[in-house]
């Protein structure tokens, strides 16, 4: 056991948090919030380069795919001080896993330099509007003609889609077999002909939800395929093996900093906005039921931490989940939702203000999380269907 | 980085289990709930000789000098066989000796230990539960060589069993500060002292005990005179660490032993596993005890490397106070009737976790020492960075 960095390991978190402070400036900062695209324009991308230059960028990555081949928990400091100021530069949650994974040499080659560089990004075409947590009744059909698959159907919720360069895409392939051994994956580039791409606005969309918040995006998107003809050469892994390529990507997509500081970044905020405010000449730091309160939240804050710790520890040992994925999946974000709300009873009224109000607390971080915390517990796996996963994978508990 | 058990730690883990399934049976934590002294001393000798209560202890004593990590991976496995042993009391005042006392005394006490011949306890607590310098009233009052002891102590574990105990006690008048307490080595044997054993939830060995002009030589002073208090801490910090490894290891078993349940009896035509309701308590059960389980770690590590880790044990206590009884409780919901019948075993763990959360600092007490750290504390709080502790 051992829970603690090495001292190279320290510095490599102080000398990333010096280049956030010197790089990361405000022209940077105004970019990243403007945009509905996650961060595009002139500042942002050339800082950008400056990170690739480090060599912070993929660091756990084989070498021959544009990473360092260094280990992931290198990677994970450099991607916590990022996802610190809202920046992802780790390359989880873009599908990469499943290509690093069950993709050609082609595929890889083609894929992965341009997933870390920025240049390629995926949108994740999983759910549909009669497919969510039931991930494996989706219809979007692919047919194969000669040398092509034909695609016809709907995505629902694909939050990437309109700045995505490609769309990770699961299709029915076979309507036939059992519900999951029909289904491959497909990357397809989204200017391929017959894709249209149309908004769907979340409750975050206005007033715009302040940098940082979790869950704080403006808007997501239903996806339509009309007749998409796209070569057999986009399957990722073998025709009608899409399930099990799909559930083991995701499963180490899910794994990294990003994914529990999204979780826990309230904890911190609230403290530090405690400690230094008074109201009325009253300090919230002296009422014992909010300092119990607070302690009891950063506690289980702490097991976030440390389920991602347990999760990339298994990883760096080449392990396999059996529930240590779908563990941080229920915990954290449910988590979340407990430190929004009791921060909602802590500050009360104000707490109420959206961003813009000129009495709001934090540019409204607080009231856009509450709208923004619970739906960690939803995408990517809802808790419900992460602790069905737990009991019957992990537990071995029967099938109903 | 890597929290998982490393191999060598994972080896023990699995000797201590084996052997502890072989001879720990949970008959043997039922009959010793009516015995008097309250532990079989073969057992005992053989956990000696297997080295256990050696391996935190230095080696020029007899012992392995292995990290507090190691000597928790038994606690925890002596947990989850609800092992009726003397252990943790031995080990929290052994280890104690091991760093303050002097050498003559660590001669002493330390060999014996480590072979399985000498059994320790350690006492505190008055009428005020509280972990506080304020809570010690027992006065020693100097009478040449000696301290003479007058007072009462409660909760003191396995005192029929244990040869010495080492009390803290008022060496000057009570003030506010922590000044004035001092640790004494008690022979528990000496004239003056009577255990009055205590009926609890746990029904382990426990006592209220009286000290009426106990005569303690002067030389058995451990630490400096009236600065006993840091020492205290000390103890109670590796004490309670090792409580949390406890707790884990039995409540562990006894989620196991739900989730085993869940899949054998079947009600309304299928395993009650198969319902989603008791799935996913079954899921929140792991959820809470890892939890429990890697808060614990982390804080262990962190004294084995020489860190504060005043706020990580803190945090320990806090969330195993709080989730292991939540995890027994769901135990016994998933039971139903026949968890809480006597000839069932399920509640002989029910009653052990119960009884460890109130030991060794309350949820409201450990959460009380994380805000201090949180909140009193000059510069910004940051996740996975250390917090300053508050004295």
């Amino acid at each position: 056991m051992d829970f603690g960095l090495t001292t190279e390991q320290e510095a490599l978190r102080d000398e990333v948090a010096q280049f956030i402070k010197e790089n990361v400036t405000p022209e940077v900062m105004a970019e990243l919030e403007s945009s509905l695209e996650g961060g595009r324009g002139p500042h942002y991308d050339a800082m950008m380069q400056k990170v690739a230059d480090r060599g912070w960028v993929g660091i756990s990555w084989p070498i021959e795919y544009g990473g360092q081949g260094g280990n992931r928990i290198d990677q994970y400091i450099v991607e916590e001080e990022f996802a610190r100021v809202g920046i992802g530069v780790g390359g989880a949650g873009s599908g990469a896993p499943a290509i690093l994974m069950a993709g050609t040499e082609e595929q890889k080659k083609e894929f992965l330099p341009g997933l870390l560089n920025g240049k390629i990004i995926f949108a994740l075409g999983f759910t549909e509007p009669q497919a969510g947590a039931d991930l494996a009744g989706l219809q979007c059909r692919a047919v194969r003609d000669g040398d092509e698959f034909v695609i016809n159907g709907q995505k629902m919720y694909t939050s990437a889609a309109h700045y995505a360069t490609h769309i990770y895409l699961m299709c029915r392939t076979d309507p036939d077999a059992p519900r999951h051994r029909g289904i491959t994956i497909f990357l397809v580039p989204m200017d391929t002909p017959g894709i249209t791409v149309r908004p769907l606005w979340t409750i975050q969309s206005d007033p715009p939800a302040p940098v940082g918040t979790t869950y704080g995006m403006p808007r997501t998107n239903e996806v339509f395929f009309e007749d998409v003809r796209i070569p057999v050469s986009t399957m990722l892994g073998e025709e009608n093996q899409g399930w099990y390529v799909g559930a083991m990507g995701l499963n180490l997509d899910r794994v990294g900093a990003s994914r529990y500081l999204i979780s826990v970044r309230r904890d911190e905020d609230i403290i530090n906005w405690i400690k230094t405010n008074k109201t009325n000449g009253h300090s919230l730091a002296d009422d014992p039921a909010v300092r119990d309160k607070l302690a009891e939240l950063w506690i289980e804050a702490q097991v976030c931490r440390l389920m991602t710790l347990r999760s990339m520890s298994i990883v760096e040992r080449d392990g396999n989940f059996t529930y240590e994925g779908a563990a941080e999946k229920v915990w954290a974000p449910e988590h979340g939702v407990r430190t929004t709300e009791t921060i909602s009873q802590i500050l009360g009224p104000y707490a109420q203000l959206l961003n813009g109000s000129e009495e709001a607390i934090e540019d409204g971080l607080f009231a856009h999380n509450l709208m923004g915390s619970f739906q960690s517990g939803i995408n990517h796996g809802s808790v419900q269907v992460m602790r069905d996963q737990m009991a019957r994978r992990g537990l071995g508990l029967p099938r109903g | 980085m890597d929290v998982l058990p490393s191999e060598e730690e994972q080896m023990l883990k699995n000797l201590a289990r084996e052997f502890l399934e072989g001879e720990c049976p949970p008959s043997l934590a039922r009959a010793m709930e009516l015995d008097e002294i309250g532990y079989p001393p073969e057992l005992w000798k053989r956990m000696a000789e297997l080295g256990w209560t050696g391996l935190a202890l230095p080696e020029q004593y007899g012992g392995q000098g292995m990290p507090l990590t190691y000597l928790a991976v038994i606690l925890e496995e002596a947990g989850r066989a609800i092992a009726p042993v003397p252990l943790h009391s031995t080990m929290m005042t052994a280890l104690t000796i091991a760093e303050h006392a002097i050498d003559t005394q660590r001669e002493d006490i330390l060999p014996r230990v480590c072979s399985g011949d000498l059994i320790l306890t350690w006492a505190f607590t008055e009428s005020d539960p509280r972990f506080i310098p304020e809570a010690v009233n027992m006065q020693a009052t100097e009478d040449g060589e000696h301290y003479v002891l007058t007072g009462t102590k409660m909760f003191v574990d396995n005192l029929e069993a244990s040869e010495i105990c080492l009390l803290a006690c008022r060496t000057a008048p009570r003030s506010a500060d922590s000044q004035g307490i001092s640790l004494l080595l008690v022979d528990t044997r000496s004239p003056g002292i009577s255990g009055t054993p205590l009926t609890t939830l746990a029904k382990d060995r426990q006592s209220r005990v009286t000290f009426d002009g106990v005569r303690v030589p002067k030389a058995n002073l451990v630490g400096q005179l009236n600065q006993g208090w840091p020492i205290v801490q000390w103890m109670l910090e590796r004490g309670t660490a090792l409580l949390c490894a406890q707790m884990v290891g039995a409540t562990r078993k006894d989620a196991d032993m739900a989730i085993e349940y869940a899949k054998n009896r079947v009600a309304f035509g299928r395993p009650i596993g198969s319902f989603q309701s008791i799935q996913h308590l079954c899921a929140d059960m792991t959820l809470w005890v890892d939890g429990a389980q890697m808060l614990t770690y982390e804080a262990l590590w962190k004294i084995d490397q020489g860190m504060p880790a005043s706020v990580e044990v803190s945090q320990a206590k806090a969330f195993c106070n709080d989730k292991c009884e939540a995890v027994v409780r769901s135990s016994q919901s998933i039971h139903g009737g026949i968890g809480f019948m006597m000839e069932f075993d399920l509640h002989l763990w029910f009653r052990r976790v119960t009884s460890w959360t109130m030991r060794l600092g309350t949820s409201f007490e450990h959460r009380a020492n994380v805000a201090k750290a949180l909140l009193d504390t000059p510069g910004e709080v940051r996740l996975g960075l250390p917090l300053i502790t508050v004295p």
